[in-house]
């Protein structure tokens, strides 16, 4: 028995001698190839000419989009790298919002690159310092190509809006949605402060009905609730609204309460008060002049009963309820009025007025339109229709995308050229760069700089070109100084893009090219996987 | 023995235990030094399929399960070199699982344990003086403490995620420690992550930041603010008492005793009023009835501060939590100079600035995934601690593998004194510290066995400030890179691992307790 784990014991060592070496190769291997399945499966979307994916969920939803966030957010992918990229998408998403494939694209390209390298021999650290130099000296690169723009140059932000905007499944209607993008977000941009934009303050209302053509920008607000009770007004010209958080019911109070009644003459009483209650309420409303009232949800009790609707009607108040508390803040911003959480304080500086606030009958459906607010919030709302949900969302997502574009803008204020020329620049410029380096650092620099030539030649392959005809006389002519030069999808060649008013946010660019370069740097770092028990 | 009950004896209990820690050291040898790897760890069980990406010794081993008792003793080390002073997690393990190697071929050649042992401890002894002896004390001098700081942050944070932006990390770092004013209480530096932007966007802000939102109708911005800090329930005051109860007779007092409730919650508001504050942050939820007391009375009003957030608020602001307000003037009230919205990423947070406790700071995150941000925090964890635990006791001592070299060096200059087979068990002590260059040679993919051999020689020459530069991969002067480590650290790697090296060699039999029955369930159902 003592004898027998001896010779084990001699072997042991040696033994794991030999897998050290030889695990982490394989780790680092199997993730590379576990990140790049990602990217090559949203490769296709990529582009104005990129294909749109179906994807079906676990209970049979089925979402259409070209959108790489969502598409990733949806695959539900299971190998640890392989989330990573999808992260880097949302990471993307938040950052600039748009960009989403080219970004995962981007990383799958760079870690083929780094796969190429480590067979060569590089250490992973090597690797991963000069991709670093290399993120650092390709964002110096964008912005010596950036077009500085002011946001008073509505031509150029359309401009941007439409690239983004073109490569969607509602790319017919960017005529349409690119300006309404535009719109909204100068709408909302405060000019003592405009460096940030808060999207939160515009409001997407989705519809379903009519087609994608019957969106429209409303400066104002909409509810998705109809109006309550029957009889009352539909319509209200010059309105005074109110926004209250109390509850128009029968009294409650919080702790347990029971009314006991003993004879018949105490239930007729006790029907007498309450219908007394809630008309004293109805009218002290009436009486501060309110005409539409607009009432806050409730889960302890009814917000409003159904005796105090008719109630309403009778007094020609026009009633929307159910209004979520975390919209309170936005209503209050729009309408410029204040919530009034008890009767008491239902005063009518509290309440807020408008032109118009109407019911629309807009296909099964009915929602309330309130326009032409007195002394209105910085906040705009936006009404999208569209003939089916798959398309309403779609919609939903390409018009996110095409705001966060515009306040890329906002924040950084330059636009590049798209269509794969800053992507064919930087290949260029960095190439020349790593002849000006010496050792392994030059070596990783010209990988990498012919790396990020993948985003032209994929909008080439999807466009139905020809990747490697496209691809080196994109290169020529950016080594003949034509920095604007892009893939012309739509002419199938290469020309200026600027003349083709394909712009994009420097933003969306630079981090791109930054967020993939962290994010494959610390793929790159990692040497093992290990199952925990939590 | 029961029937179930397990014992290993003497030589097997020795094997199970050296492999079992050996195993332990592999596992987290590569994650070791400035060109260290990182590991993927992925949850199983209950939240499945969920990733962390961590360089951290202390994470990797607190979350792998071991079974072997020996093993489990070389995780517990690293868990309490984590508490006691934040870094050094991976160094302790891999040191005392090289130690029980060496200690393992010294077993196959008839050495008793207790001679190891005896020959480990005065190795350890002449190991402490050493490093004392090059341990240098620069807290005289504001000037070169504040760079000697500097250099143990960049040391520490060169082998992590952050090593690439060490030098601005650093300085956050060092600025928020050195706020401290070596209170080291480190509950004054708050750490908030948001994904989004690179690492490099990260920035240190000075003061506090609430991710709350401001109630409806309220200041947004106050200048000179007086805070009231607490925790109550602001709905009603209702009786607490299970199925209390009102019984009326009619419509018209159910209607009476609301709006009793109401004024009551009035009255509370009243109260609160009185103390003469502009902003009420309260753990608990605001309801919209006393929100708007609030907004009317122009008091910024902030509901729903959890719990970490409002105990840190308290501490910050110099307030207290109060739960009664019935004596305004006992109450200690918090102030500010500015409270005001701020947009980080995508969201709304509030800030405070210019709160009295100078110590307070807030460092902000950011970073391309959640796994990257994550690890981020980590490792400024790690550098914090370290950096208080210098602040405390002041004097450093080189790294890359210089002490080590150091310590290995006095060990076998000793051992040539010490007659007796003791002598062989301290080579062995020394051989083991080596190991430490060794593997951070060999993670950063140099030869390790010509930099090593290199590096013992300039020490044998009395050249003490030699160490390994992975940058460039040659043998340098630590004092010219800049590569320095609280002396604290080390010695506390020194002394645990040794520690732990001894008590597992004492080990000779392990027995393992008969589980405990599981009988069927006959509860009903």
């Amino acid at each position: 028995m003592a004898s027998k784990p001896m010779p084990m014991k001699a072997r042991g060592p040696s033994k794991s001698e030999f897998k050290d070496k030889e695990k982490p190769a394989q780790i680092r291997n199997s993730n590379i190839v576990a990140a790049k399945a990602v990217s090559d499966a949203i490769k296709t979307s990529l582009g104005p000419r990129g294909m749109d994916k179906m994807i079906q969920d676990g209970k049979g939803e089925v979402t259409i989009t070209n959108d790489g966030a969502t598409i990733l957010k949806q695959m539900k992918v299971l190998h640890p790298a392989a989330k990573m990229l999808v992260e880097l998408s949302q990471a993307q998403d938040a950052e600039a919002g748009d960009g989403t494939t080219s970004v995962v694209i981007l990383a799958g390209a760079m870690l083929e690159t780094s796969q190429k390298l480590l067979v060569k021999g590089f250490h992973p650290a090597t690797i991963s310092d000069s991709l670093l130099h290399f993120a650092s000296k390709a964002v110096e690169v964008l912005e010596s190509m950036a077009i500085p723009v002011d946001l008073s140059d509505r031509s150029s932000l359309l401009k941007s809006a439409n690239t983004s905007l073109n490569s969607k499944v509602v790319h017919e209607h960017s005529g349409m949605l690119a300006p309404m993008a535009v719109d909204a977000v100068l709408k909302i941009v405060d000019p003592a402060q405009d460096s940030n934009v808060d999207l939160k303050d515009i409001r997407i209302i989705k519809k379903l009905g009519e087609t994608v053509e019957d969106s429209q920008l409303v400066d104002g607000i909409v509810f998705t609730q109809k109006t309550q009770g029957y009889g009352g007004p539909n319509k209200m010209e010059k309105a005074k609204i109110g926004l209250i958080q109390f509850c128009i019911s029968p009294p409650k109070t919080d702790m347990d309460n029971t009314v006991l009644i003993r004879d018949y003459a105490a239930m007729d009483r006790v029907l007498r008060e309450e219908r007394q209650y809630i008309l004293n309420i109805t009218k002290k409303i009436k009486a501060a002049g309110c005409s539409v009232l607009l009432i806050q949800k409730s889960i302890l009790r009814d917000a409003v009963s159904d005796l105090a609707l008719h109630l309403l009607a009778k007094q020609k108040i026009m009633v929307v309820n159910d209004i979520e508390r975390e919209d309170i803040e936005f209503v209050c911003k729009t309408l410029g009025c204040r919530p009034v959480a008890s009767l008491d304080h239902f005063t009518p500086e509290c309440m807020g007025s408008a032109d118009l606030a109407e019911e629309i009958h807009a296909g099964g459906s009915k929602f309330v339109k309130i326009t032409g607010v007195q002394n209105p919030g910085r906040t705009v709302s936006i009404l999208l229709r569209g003939s089916n949900k798959q398309v309403l969302e779609e919609a939903d997502r390409s018009l996110h995308d095409a705001l966060c574009v515009i306040r890329c803008l906002v924040k950084k204020r330059f636009l590049i050229p798209g269509g794969g020329a800053p992507e064919a620049e930087l290949s260029v410029k960095l190439t020349q760069y790593a002849h000006t380096l010496t050792g392994m650092d030059a070596y990783c620099f010209r990988a990498f700089a012919e790396a990020v030539e993948v985003i032209p030649a994929i909008l080439a392959e999807n466009a139905g070109l020809s990747p490697i005809s496209t691809v080196t006389e994109l290169r020529n002519r950016h080594a003949r100084g034509e920095t604007h030069a892009g893939v012309n999808v739509r002419k199938g060649s290469i020309s200026n893009i600027i003349d083709e008013n394909v712009l994009q946010p420097l933003l969306v660019s630079t981090s791109a090219i930054t967020l993939s370069a962290e994010c494959v740097r610390s793929i790159l770092k990692i040497d093992d996987i290990v199952n925990v028990i939590r | 023995m029961k029937a179930e009950a397990e014992e290993e004896r003497s030589e097997t209990a020795r094997l199970s235990s050296f492999v079992g820690a050996i195993a332990v050291g592999d596992l987290v040898r590569s994650t070791l030094g400035p060109r260290g790897m990182d590991k993927i760890l992925v949850a199983m069980g209950r939240n499945e399929g969920s990733i962390e990406v961590t360089n951290d010794g202390a994470t990797i081993l607190r979350n792998i399960g071991v079974d072997n008792p020996a093993a489990k003793i070389l995780v517990d080390i690293s868990k309490t070199q984590d508490d006691e002073v934040g870094d050094g997690t991976t160094s302790v393990v891999v040191l005392a699982s090289e130690l029980l190697r060496e200690a393992e071929k010294l077993v196959s050649m008839r050495l008793h344990p207790q001679t190891i042992i005896a020959g480990y401890r005065r190795a350890t002894d002449f190991a402490r003086s050493a490093l004392t002896d090059s341990a240098l004390d620069n807290s005289s001098d504001p000037v070169k403490f504040r760079e000697d700081l500097m250099k143990i942050a960049k040391t520490t944070l060169s082998s992590k995620i952050l090593s690439q932006h060490k030098e601005f990390f650093a300085n956050l770092c060092v600025d928020s420690v050195l706020r401290l004013k070596g209170s080291g209480n480190l509950d004054a530096i708050q750490i908030i992550k948001k994904q989004g932007g690179t690492l490099g966007d990260s920035f240190l802000d000075e003061g506090f930041i609430l991710e709350k939102k401001i109630g409806v109708n309220q200041p947004k911005r106050i200048e000179n603010a007086k805070i009231l800090v607490a925790n109550t329930p602001m709905d009603t005051d209702k009786i607490k008492v299970f199925g209390s109860k009102i019984s009326v007779e009619s419509t018209a007092k159910v209607a009476e005793l609301e709006l009793a409730e109401k004024e009551k919650m009035k009255g509370k508001v009243q109260k609160i009023l009185k103390h003469e504050i502009n902003v009420f942050i309260n753990r608990q939820l605001i309801y919209n009835y006393p929100e708007q007391l609030f907004a009317d009375a122009g008091v910024m009003a902030i509901e729903h501060a959890d719990f970490d957030g409002i105990e840190r608020l308290a501490l910050v602001t110099g307030s207290e939590i109060a739960s009664t307000f019935d004596n305004p003037e006992l109450v200690k009230l918090g102030r500010c100079d500015l409270i005001e919205e701020c947009i980080i990423g995508e969201d709304r947070m509030i800030r405070l600035s210019g709160v009295p406790l100078g110590e307070a700071c807030t460092i902000v995150l950011r970073g391309a995934t959640n796994q990257i941000l994550d690890e981020a925090e980590r490792s400024l964890h790690d550098a914090l601690c370290v950096l208080t635990q210098t602040v405390k006791e002041t004097r450093t001592v080189f790294g890359g593998g210089c002490s080590e070299t150091l310590m290995a060096r006095a060990v076998v200059d000793a051992a040539s004194h010490v007659p007796g087979k003791e002598a062989l068990a301290m080579e062995s002590f020394a051989r083991a510290l080596l190991m430490i260059p060794t593997i951070i040679a060999d993670n950063a993919g140099y030869d390790s066995a010509q930099l090593v051999s290199e590096l013992r020689a300039s020490h044998a020459e009395g050249k003490k400030t030699m160490g390994l530069n992975m940058e460039e991969g040659i043998v340098a002067c630590m004092n010219e890179v800049g590569i320095t480590e609280s002396f604290q650290v080390k010695r506390q790697v020194l002394l645990s691992a040794s520690e732990a090296a001894e008590m597992i060699l004492r080990v000779d039999d392990i027995i393992k307790a008969a589980p405990r029955k599981r009988t069927a369930d006959r509860g009903h159902c």
